[in-house]
């Protein structure tokens, strides 16, 4: 099976803290990837060393290596511009730019070089309509994006990230501010996405990490206590830590 | 250091879910028990008291199949949680099905009541019935104290049901053709080694879920279970 990413005993630090320690996860392509553990351990950290955007922390330090499509994304020559291209991330908040629908999705196209407006038009259509938003927004892309609903704030992100045609998407609680039937979009979203892009979801909801994901790795205090295939980790964990959590015996 | 929140109510709702298979066990053991005394020594009150307990039992069953519904919708149990509400709900449902075996055992009774029934079968049958009251003291036991070496217990007692079960057909079938005129009753007692041979069964069935509550796999071939065995005394 060929992995998207390999992370091979990866060791972050902040300062003086250990964060993260001695992971060790392949990520298989045009899959999805649950992450879950109780807050603080390590899991948001750990999606956001796989585009480098802890870089921008003064007391980050890392060992171990961590490699895209076989290559090591820390090396000095990497692009981080690039490389964040090649690994979009969604953050738990939908954070839309104060532009219009349209712009919210062409800015990453633009930033990438893109100038003949009939292509970005083109693709700005495709990606809202990748992000099931397009039939809800093609009579308004010029209307401020802030005046969307929360789901349709987060669709529009999503269709942002997946603009750029990223190889990776990584997503950050996703639905963490999302009613139920705008959760059911995301997801139902997620589903068809991972048959073009491979998925990193991290996520405090147990039922929608069986719901949405093959993998599951499981976090605590800055390690991967046990990670496989998601019914299996869900219906018979190995780890007493994993079973205790995954049954809110402690979180 | 680790902050511990157990979730108390829903370790309560599983405690009392537990709790209710636990009742139920007792009732339909109680009437097993009370309809193999109807059968050897007929006592109208007796059949009464176990058709009542069957009818008890399917209440029983319904309302623990609705709490186990309800905390399913309410909780979202995973692992052995999930796994120990679903060995519940079957549990409960083969001991509903037993108690309903008692119940047909204790209605045939009457049949048999004031014949001369020949000595071999009734020694398979009374033979059978000892060891299915064991086999269902032990499924209940399996599986309240979640013992795997006591469904290794059920499992040799079945084949020895089995075994008992072939002698009474047997041993009936060669007194039908000694005295045709007991054909008429003696079918009655081929429905009593039928019904427990099927009790024994239901036993089985509860240490199959009680195995598979514990280790998330089914004992299926010889010898399985000797190993699921071994590799939870190592855990």
């Amino acid at each position: 099976m060929p992995y998207r990413i390999e992370v091979e005993d990866l060791n972050v630090y902040f300062g003086e803290s250990h964060i993260l320690k001695d992971i060790n996860i392949n990520i298989e392509k045009n899959m999805v990837t649950s992450l879950i553990g109780p807050s603080g351990c390590g899991k948001s950290t750990f999606i956001r060393t796989l585009n480098r955007m802890n870089d921008t922390i003064p007391t980050f330090r890392k060992d171990g290596s961590v490699l895209l499509d076989g290559n090591e994304i820390y090396e000095p020559k990497i692009d981080v511009v690039d490389l964040r291209k090649r690994i979009g991330m969604v953050f738990q908040k939908p954070n839309p730019f104060p532009k219009s629908i349209f712009d919210n999705v062409a800015y990453g196209l633009r930033i990438h070089g893109m100038s003949d407006k009939d292509v970005i038009a083109n693709k700005v259509e495709e990606s809202l309509k990748a992000a099931a938003l397009w039939d809800e927004v093609k009579d308004k892309l010029e209307m401020s994006a802030m005046g969307l609903s929360g789901g349709q704030q987060q669709r529009l992100c999503i269709a942002r990230t997946i603009a750029v045609e990223p190889e990776v998407i990584l997503m950050d609680e996703p639905c963490s501010a999302l009613d139920p039937i705008s959760t059911t979009k995301i997801e139902d979203l997620i589903h068809k996405l991972k048959r073009d892009y491979t998925i990193i979801i991290v996520t405090h909801n147990m039922q929608q990490a069986t719901r949405v994901s093959k993998h599951t790795a499981f976090f605590l205090h800055g390690e991967i206590v046990e990670s496989g295939l998601t019914d299996k980790l869900f219906m018979e964990p190995e780890d007493k830590r994993t079973e205790d959590y995954i049954t809110g015996r402690f979180g | 250091m680790e902050r511990r929140y157990p979730r108390v109510r829903f370790q309560k709702k599983l405690n009392y879910l537990k709790g209710d298979v636990e009742k139920m066990g007792q009732t339909s053991l109680s009437a097993y028990k009370k309809a193999l005394e109807a059968f050897i020594d007929y006592d109208e009150k007796l059949v009464r008291d176990v058709n009542k307990a069957n009818d008890k039992l399917y209440g029983m069953n319904y309302h623990l199949e609705q709490k186990a519904m309800s905390i399913i919708a309410s909780e979202q149990p995973v692992a052995k949680d999930l796994r120990f509400i679903e060995t519940c709900i079957k549990v409960s449902s083969h001991l509903k099905r037993m108690g309903g075996l008692a119940s047909n055992i204790a209605d045939v009774a009457k049949y048999i009541k004031d014949e001369e029934i020949p000595e071999r079968p009734m020694v398979d049958i009374i033979h059978m019935a000892d060891i299915v009251d064991g086999m269902m003291s032990k499924s209940i036991s399996a599986f309240l104290n979640e013992d795997m070496n006591l469904v290794r217990e059920i499992k040799r007692d079945d084949d020895k049901v089995d075994d008992l079960f072939d002698q009474a057909l047997k041993d009936i079938s060669d007194s039908m053709f000694q005295d045709k005129d007991a054909i008429s009753f003696l079918i009655y007692l081929l429905f009593v080694a039928r019904f427990l041979e099927r009790i024994a069964d239901r036993a089985e069935n509860i240490g199959d879920r009680t195995i598979y509550m514990i280790t998330c796999e089914k004992p299926g071939v010889a010898g399985r279970l000797d190993e699921l065995i071994e590799d939870k005394t190592k855990k």
